[in-house]
């Protein structure tokens, strides 16, 4: 193999057995190589003066101690979550189905809370009334209802034959109270806590009184 | 920096040595025949089959395999602990670490590598990790920021001075040229093992060392045109 002196550097970083015995032949003819060869080696011979393997006695049984000790501290602390792994005790089937059985759970109740609290959210003001609030409320209520289908009685005779166009407007506009009124006594009636629907329909008796109170005023 | 100029005459002063390694790429007919002046290296690697035994003891929590491990390699571990962190008493806490660190991880050990060789990269870790506490320490009492691995006195060797001069010199390499040098040319590790060791790759292990030695060559090396004017 002929080696020159450009690739000393090379074969110094990564050389073949076979380049490194060439640069050796080529070094012998060549002061400059040689000379760097000589160096590079005694870098190499230095570095063994860094090594010093002369024996620790007290270093193994330092470090057996603390082996032992962790060791220890690890079965220690095994023991106590030993109790979590009672499930391997188990079938592969058995412990499939059970956790099947879980997953199944967590859907339904996942499911059963998304649609009734979908529902909460959309009637975010809905309050719900309680047992005894919501008597009262329908006691008042049919109270209410029966005043102002006395009031009703009175207007009747304007109402069925209407004189004047403002009795026929507010015939129409009863007409369409009632419809509406009857509406939300239906949807109260399905979720009788629902206090918003409640005062929906206090609103709706509330015109309705209004408008026979002015049918019976322009009787007057 | 207290290297610059510090200068060894090589032909008188340095003696060559032969290298008692197996494969290593490496002239060594003009050294072969002088006697060794140091101990040798412990065996690089065990064979396959006895490093995965050794591998399956320490797995089992045989103390005894941690006892194998430790008269097979515990000398080289502490010396190698000793050369990164410039003392035998963190060297020896070094060592004691590596192997509880073992013994907690060995579960997960795969054999992607030799045990041993992951054994040594724990071993180095643990040497950067007490390094970086130890710069963080000096940071908090505020003492000089030199964080370079102070030599603390060995024992006398063959050539004491040029022991000194040249962990002198390696504290002017960096970090990872002073790593390599030391595995490669004290500890007598083979560039495959300290790839695996560094997490790095063989042709970078080879090109650092290069790089190593170079500079080590230019900070020991006695200048040229001195010397010459010296003479004259």
């Amino acid at each position: 193999m002929n080696i020159k002196c450009e690739d000393r550097d090379r074969i110094f970083e990564d050389g073949t057995p076979a380049e490194w015995a060439a640069l050796e032949a080529h070094s012998a003819n060549c002061g400059l190589c040689a000379e760097e060869l000589r160096t590079w080696k005694s870098l190499s011979t230095t570095a063994q003066e860094l090594r010093d393997y002369s024996d620790t006695p007290s270093l193994w049984p330092r470090i057996e101690r603390a082996l032992v000790e962790q060791a220890a501290a690890g079965k220690h602390r095994a023991e106590r979550w030993r109790w979590l792994s009672f499930g391997r005790r188990f079938s592969l089937g058995l412990q499939t189905a059970v956790a099947g059985a879980l997953v199944l759970i967590l859907t339904v109740s996942a499911g059963w809370l998304y649609w009734h609290g979908s529902k909460l959210v959309e009637q975010p003001n809905h309050s719900l009334l309680k047992s005894p609030a919501l008597a009262e409320v329908e006691r008042a209520q049919v109270a209410y209802e029966q005043a102002i289908d006395k009031l009703a009685v009175q207007a009747k005779p304007e109402l069925e034959k209407p004189s004047t166009p403002l009795q026929a407007n507010y015939r129409e506009k009863l007409l369409v109270l009632d419809s509406a009124i009857n509406d939300l006594r239906a949807q109260a009636g399905m979720n009788p806590s629902n206090a918003h629907l409640r005062q929906l329909l206090l609103a709706m008796y509330q015109e309705k009184q209004q408008t026979l109170e002015d049918i019976l005023e322009e009787k007057r | 920096m207290g290297t610059m100029g510090l200068a060894l005459p090589w032909k008188t002063r340095i003696s060559s040595v032969p290298r008692e390694r197996e494969m290593r790429v490496e002239p060594s007919e003009d050294l072969k025949g002088r006697p060794s002046q140091t101990v040798a290296p412990p065996a690089m690697t065990a064979a396959p089959s006895e490093d995965a035994a050794l591998a399956a003891r320490c797995r089992a929590g045989d103390l005894a395999g941690y006892e194998r491990l430790y008269a097979m390699h515990g000398a080289r571990m502490k010396n190698v602990a000793r050369n990164l962190l410039g003392n035998a008493i963190d060297a020896e806490d070094a060592v004691q670490e590596t192997f509880l660190k073992v013994q907690r991880s060995i579960a997960g050990f795969r054999g992607q590598s030799s045990f041993v060789t992951w054994t040594y990269r724990i071993l180095i870790n643990t040497c950067y990790d007490a390094r970086r506490s130890r710069v963080r320490k000096k940071e908090v009492a505020t003492e000089d920021s030199d964080n370079s691995p102070r030599p603390e006195p060995r024992a006398p060797g063959a050539h004491p001075a040029l022991r000194m001069a040249l962990e002198r010199a390696l504290a002017s390499l960096t970090k990872h040229q002073r790593d390599v040098f030391l595995l490669y040319e004290v500890e007598g590790f083979h560039h495959a093992e300290i790839a695996g060791m560094l997490e790095i790759t063989e042709t970078a292990s080879k090109n650092t060392l290069f790089q190593a030695k170079r500079n080590l060559r230019q900070v020991l090396e006695p200048p040229r045109g001195n010397s010459a004017a010296g003479a004259r």
